[in-house]
């Protein structure tokens, strides 16, 4: 298999004497799916900062295409392909969907905005996605939470990242839009992205992920080809019945043998 | 009447047609039966003709479909007329249980209803298809291991208990033979062998227009016709069935030394790009189809074999090898060999095909009494 596009080499973050992170080695493939699973407290959204630029780690490196890059903030991720969704999604209720696609990113044509270029290109990202979203001219705030899932992913799209983080895409959402919501990972594996989910949804992440993840205690304990796992693997490694789970040792010797 | 519930919607002269009634007949049932509320007509042309479009009114309620595929979930609902009004389409984790698998469809069903400002009330029936045998009498999953944590589920007694609603369930290639039969690719065709390729292979025989189940629901398992009597060990239990050649593991297993890790739609799209590897386990899989399939058409010598489901997308890549291998393999006819063609209603033939037998069940007269 090709190198990865992203990878994370011993990080560790702590907060104060709270060790979130320690040594977390993580690699992503382009056209891969890996999902970060854990309990809460396991440390999985400290890692979605330190993976979008969020959060910068104590120690350790995040690297792109195999060289070391420096994430002081999100923007940087941005310009190095790495795009994040986070479960607020920071969407603004009152703006339509193609002025939250673009916000901050606006398309000008001399001193005014080219509110056409921008409306064609909402609507190429969301068919990509092949979202269904009634119009772009409508308020976000009278979308579903899926839609508005959706819109949040379209805008990450833009520039064309390599690498899209979701954090908890699904979480209070109803079940027509986590399935819209699993659809839309699907799209985005499809179209070549690399995609770190994270999610706490065992049933949601084994649906989608090539790849599973655990993190238990902010330290990685297993890694799980998520087509060849069973449900009752991943929770005894999650909730740390054994010390790495079985299929994850035959899994990263399988890699290293590779 | 069984006829427009069947089709949808079709012209008085095709009405005429198809239940072998004078066309005079037929326009007077209609005109009654439009006066009762239960057709609608609505003028159009056929072939430079004007004629009159014979469809089911709106009013008489939802009938939804259910497939539960090996990877995903798909739910649809549907008028009477056979219109689709709602779908939805969910992946599924492997090895989903039927508990929290029948969940799933029952809340996503329930949400969808909601979302059309319906209430449950107003669907009729509910068609299930599941990738197993199902003995159609009992509603139970009638083999064992084939589905792991479904073996000997009473499908409609589970997810009647949880949406109070009658329940058919049938197995997903079958419900894809008849939807091919009544509204895709065999239209007009009495005896039809439908061969479905996604994760696990299946198949449905249609013989005289009617769905054949056997003894216990088994008849059309094609994906367990053995193909080497030495091969390896299938899920079934016996030795070299055709799902051990052609099942999407094994594709993706024989793939994996070179290519990685990839998903069935990932072997077809670099597959339609010209990737070598993955052309040549496509014309594999369709020369080992063509083998079990002609041992089919040598039994039962359909009109027409019709082939769906994830690795028919793979179109002439699939379909040629399988051509010729079962040109060779089966008995020459004066009528020539056997004409094979794509799926045409795809990736939403199992859910259509649900659609239809729960619209067969339903009953209209049920329906009307009901309604009021």
């Amino acid at each position: 298999m090709n190198a990865p596009v992203l990878s994370l080499r011993g990080v560790s973050k702590s907060y104060g004497a709270v060790r979130a992170l320690v040594g977390v080695d993580l690699d992503v493939h382009a056209h891969e799916v890996v999902a970060v699973v854990g309990d809460n407290g396991a440390g999985k959204s400290t890692l979605a900062g330190v993976v979008s630029g969020a959060l910068l780690p104590d120690t350790g490196h995040v690297e792109r295409d195999g060289r070391p890059v420096h994430l002081v903030n999100p923007a940087v991720a941005r310009a190095h392909g790495i795009a994040a969704v986070f479960q607020d999604l920071a969407l603004c209720e009152n703006l339509d969907v193609v002025e939250n696609i673009f916000l901050g990113q606006e398309v000008t044509q001399g001193p005014l905005l080219d509110e056409v270029a921008m409306e064609k290109h909402a609507w190429e990202l969301l068919n990509q996605l092949a979202a269904r979203v009634p119009s772009v001219r409508a308020p976000v705030g009278a979308l579903s939470g899926g839609q508005r899932q959706a819109v949040a992913i379209a805008r990450s799209l833009l520039g064309d990242p390599r690498v899209v983080v979701l954090d908890e895409p699904t979480a209070s959402l109803g079940i027509t839009q986590t399935a819209e919501v699993l659809n839309l990972i699907e799209r985005l594996r499809e179209r070549g992205h690399g995609v770190v989910l994270i999610s706490h949804s065992m049933a949601d992440v084994q649906a989608v992920a090539d790849r599973i993840v655990v993190l238990r205690l902010g330290r990685v304990n297993g890694d799980f080809d998520a087509a060849s796992t069973s449900y009752e693997d991943l929770i005894a490694a999650v909730t740390g019945v054994t010390p790495s789970g079985r299929s994850g040792r035959a899994v990263r010797a399988d890699e290293a043998s590779r | 009447m069984n006829a427009v519930q069947q089709r949808g919607s079709l012209t008085q002269v095709e009405l005429a047609g198809v239940t072998g009634l004078s066309p005079a007949t037929v326009s007077n049932i209609v005109k009654e039966l439009t006066g009762a509320g239960v057709l609608h007509t609505a003028p159009t042309s056929r072939s430079g003709r004007r004629a009159q479009q014979v469809t089911l009114a709106r009013n008489l309620g939802l009938v939804a479909g259910v497939h539960f595929g090996t990877r995903s979930l798909r739910v649809a609902l549907a008028d009477v007329a056979h219109r689709i009004v709602a779908e939805q389409r969910m992946p599924l984790p492997p090895d989903h249980r039927a508990d929290a698998g029948l969940d799933r469809a029952a809340l996503l069903l329930t949400e969808m209803v909601e979302s059309l400002e319906a209430s449950m009330s107003e669907v009729l029936a509910v068609g299930v298809g599941v990738p197993a045998p199902v003995d159609v009498r009992t509603g139970q999953v009638s083999t064992l291991g084939m589905l792991r944590g479904w073996d000997g589920v009473a499908v409609p007694e589970v997810l009647e208990h949880r949406i109070g609603v009658p329940v058919h369930v049938d197995n997903d290639a079958n419900l894809g033979a008849l939807a091919e039969v009544r509204l895709g690719a065999a239209r007009g065709h009495e005896n039809v062998l439908y061969l479905r390729v996604s994760h696990g292979v299946g198949g449905g025989l249609v013989i005289g227009g009617r769905l054949y189940h056997g003894r216990s629901g088994t008849a059309g398992e094609i994906g367990h016709v053995t193909i080497d009597e030495n091969g390896p060990i299938c899920r079934c239990g016996n030795r070299g069935c055709l799902e051990t050649f052609v099942g999407a593991p094994v594709l993706l297993g024989m793939l994996q030394a070179s290519h990685g890790s990839l998903t069935l739609p990932d072997v077809i799209a670099r597959a339609h790009d010209g990737d070598p590897g993955c052309r040549r386990v496509i014309s594999d899989a369709g020369r080992h189809l063509g083998f079990a399939a002609a041992n089919v058409c040598n039994l039962f010598d359909p009109d027409l074999v019709v082939v769906g489901g994830r690795l028919a997308q793979a179109g002439a890549l699939l379909l040629e090898p399988l051509r010729t291998m079962l040109e060779q393999r089966t008995v020459p006819s004066t009528a020539g060999p056997v004409e094979v063609v794509a799926s045409e209603l795809g990736a939403a033939a199992e859910v259509r095909g649900a659609l239809a037998v729960a619209l067969d069940r339903v009953g209209i007269a049920a329906s009307m009494v009901a309604t009021g």
